[in-house]
């Protein structure tokens, strides 16, 4: 298999993934479509455990459900910021609420990118390969 | 609800008495004060004095003596209403007029009274009712704007809860037709992909149920940019050819090529003509045949005209008044076809209105249905005219200024585009809005975005707005998204000392010669090299 490397030399193959969701099913398939795509997957059902998670297992990239227990999605986002060596991981959404209402705030509060369930998988797939591929670069800094 | 309470309090009830005429004034003034109940009696000559008071003061009622000579009946009592919706009005009727006061009754009004016939007592009583019926009635509508609040926040809910047991049932399924849970003998494939099928039917219901439920609302978000409209048909085609193909039914274009541009929402555009020749698709039977036509009508230069023809069995002539109704449905759809909500039509038509277009059906049973709307021209000079123009002549110094945003290589496409729209936002606030346009972009297939404004403002003092927007759209693209900003300008020659033109020909000169120089740059813009893009780089 051919193996790609994003801007910092590390591979996308194998890149660990967190998923962050309180549907547990939904989080299984998930899981077993990214392990299926060479990612490895770490995933928590709440808030709280989000951040903590986050912290120990340093993922390259967060797929995250608004609708979250102890802290949402917003909150998850927010907290991220809070610490150096996490406000750079790219977070991508995946809610279930409307993006009339939601996908502006989501992107302003720090999210890469905003999909809403049920989302085409070919699509989450080929911005998951995007982001770690560019080795996003998050609020402030500078593009040259 | 009113904030006064009812008539019988201790202070002083207000009442605006609008009267021309000094004896019947005072003759109402009279009958008030030998009532029991204390009124504070403000009495007004016209319909304008009185305006003037509800601006500053709203009554607890209206008492409008029908026949001020400055002011035409019917007219004088529905402005009152507007301005005072909230406040009763009861009228005071010769006896002649006793036809028109009923009338007026009909149209919101209150109640009235008799000149001639007037006492105390019922003068007080037909306040008194006024204000209790006006309360009922404010009662109701608040309960009713409760009710659709209530139904809207109950329809969003409704369609978030089904949203996420639809995802895992998408997921899995999903997952077992990809394979990646073994390999799946065929006819497992095959029912699995007509549970897919209906997973995604299921979708789209809930997807239609919040855009009627807007659309309902007058919420139904439109962002008209310039589209070749040509390009949206082959789209939309492209992606139903498929489902054609497996019907067996022909899928056919005829676009006129020398239609101008149109002003519309791609997007939405989009999804109208997908619910067409979706729907004209699912009523043709196999052999059958379906045509998208967009032409130039010259009776209506101002619009492009569109159309679905199919050669399906057709709409019987009853229904033709009720298809693009909420939830209609065609009860003889007997093939298996499920029809769906009732809502894609509903929808398109709204869109459609939305835009300032019409959308009509006409159909004969069995020899087919065509459903047609319309959609405006993109009019360059039509949105110019307001900024350009002052005082009925063209403003001096116009200058065009060129915003290019750059995406760097690998920026994602839904952030970029999402970017794009919000530096568009901030371009907005940038300019004077009497003075400046910022022109609708051009629907472009590259991700580099252009932006044109028509500014009112001589060279010299340019940089002034150059800066503005380097500085505000700049800090946005650096904040969100890796991309490079570009703002140019150039003079665009005003009109010679003498002109004979009139100011409409000249608008029209500055559209012509903004057009000109936006298209020789090239607006679909491919011809940037990535190296300029870094050189300009801010």
């Amino acid at each position: 298999m051919r193996t790609e490397n994003d801007s910092d030399g590390l591979p996308i193959n194998r890149a660990k993934i967190m998923v962050v969701d309180d549907d547990p099913d939904l989080r299984q398939a998930l899981s077993l479509r990214l392990q299926a795509n060479n990612f490895d997957t770490v995933n928590v059902c709440d808030g709280y455990s989000a951040i903590a998670m986050a912290q120990k297992e340093h993922p390259r990239l967060i797929i995250l459900d608004l609708g979250l227990p102890a802290g949402d999605g917003f909150a998850v986002l927010k907290n991220l910021q809070e610490y150096p060596a996490l406000a750079a991981i790219p977070v991508i959404v995946l809610t279930a609420r409307d993006p009339e209402s939601t996908e502006k705030r989501t992107l302003e509060s720090g999210a890469v990118a905003f999909f809403q369930k049920p989302a085409d998988n070919e699509e989450l797939l080929g911005v998951i390969r995007a982001c770690l591929r560019t080795g996003w670069e998050k609020s402030g800094s500078s593009p040259s | 609800m009113m904030e006064h309470g009812p008539v019988m309090e201790h202070d002083a009830a207000k009442v605006l008495l609008i009267a021309e005429k000094p004896e019947a004034a005072d003759l109402v003034r009279l009958r008030l004060v030998e009532s029991d109940c204390r009124y504070e009696v403000n009495c007004v000559p016209r319909i304008s004095d009185a305006l003037a008071c509800l601006e500053v003061e709203t009554p607890l009622l209206v008492l409008l003596d029908l026949n001020p000579p400055h002011s035409h009946g019917a007219e004088s009592y529905r402005r009152i209403m507007q301005k005072a919706p909230n406040v009763p009005v009861v009228i005071l009727s010769g006896q002649d007029d006793e036809p028109m006061a009923i009338k007026a009754v009909r149209q919101g009004v209150q109640d009235y009274v008799i000149k001639s016939d007037i006492t105390a007592k019922q003068l007080e009583r037909s306040i008194r009712k006024a204000v209790e019926r006006k309360e009922h009635l404010l009662a109701i509508e608040a309960a009713r704007q409760r009710q659709l609040e209530f139904k809207d926040q109950f329809l969003s809910h409704v369609s978030h809860e089904l949203r996420t047991p639809l995802t895992c049932i998408h997921q899995y399924v999903t997952l077992l037709l990809d394979g990646l849970a073994g390999p799946m003998a065929p006819n497992q494939t095959e029912h699995l992909k007509a549970v897919l099928k209906s997973v995604n039917q299921l979708h789209a219901m809930i997807r239609d149920l919040l855009e009627a439920t807007r659309a309902e609302n007058g919420k139904l978000r439109v962002e008209p940019r310039c589209v070749d409209i040509g390009e949206l048909i082959r789209q939309a085609v492209a992606m139903l050819r498929a489902t054609a193909a497996e019907k067996g039914v022909g899928l056919e274009v005829g676009v006129d090529q020398t239609i101008p541009l149109v002003y519309a929402d791609a997007d939405r555009t989009l999804e109208v003509l997908m619910n067409l020749i979706d729907n004209a698709i699912k009523f043709t039977a196999c052999d059958g045949s379906v045509v998208v036509k967009a032409a130039m009508v010259e009776t209506d230069p101002s619009s492009v005209y569109l159309s679905v023809s199919d050669s399906g069995r057709g709409i019987v002539q009853e229904a033709l008044p009720r298809v693009f109704e909420r939830l209609y449905q065609d009860p003889n759809a007997v093939d298996g076809n499920r029809t769906g909500l009732g809502l894609g039509l509903y929808i398109a038509k709204e869109i459609v209105t939305r835009h300032g277009g019409r959308m009509w059906v006409a159909s004969e049973p069995g020899n087919g249905s065509t459903f047609s709307f319309t959609l405006p021209l993109y009019s360059l000079a039509k949105l110019l005219a307001p900024a350009i123009t002052h005082q009925g002549r063209l403003r001096e110094d116009i200058v065009l200024v060129r915003v290019e945003l750059t995406p760097l290589s690998k920026a994602l496409r839904g952030s970029w585009k999402e970017a794009c729209q919000r530096a568009l936002e901030r371009l907005r606030q940038c300019v004077s809005v009497d003075k400046d346009l910022v022109l609708p972009p051009m629907e472009s297939g590259g991700a580099v975005e252009t932006f044109h404004v028509v500014a009112s403002i001589g060279m010299d003092r340019v940089n002034i707005l150059l800066d503005r927007i380097r500085d505000q759209v700049g800090a946005l693209l650096k904040q969100k998204v890796n991309g490079t900003l570009r703002v140019t300008a150039e003079p665009i020659p005003g009109p010679p000392a003498a002109d004979p033109r009139t100011v409409e020909q000249q608008v029209w000169g500055v559209a012509d010669y903004v057009t000109e120089i936006i298209q020789r740059s090239g607006w679909s813009n491919t011809h940037f090299t990535e190296k300029e893009n870094h050189e300009n780089a801010h």
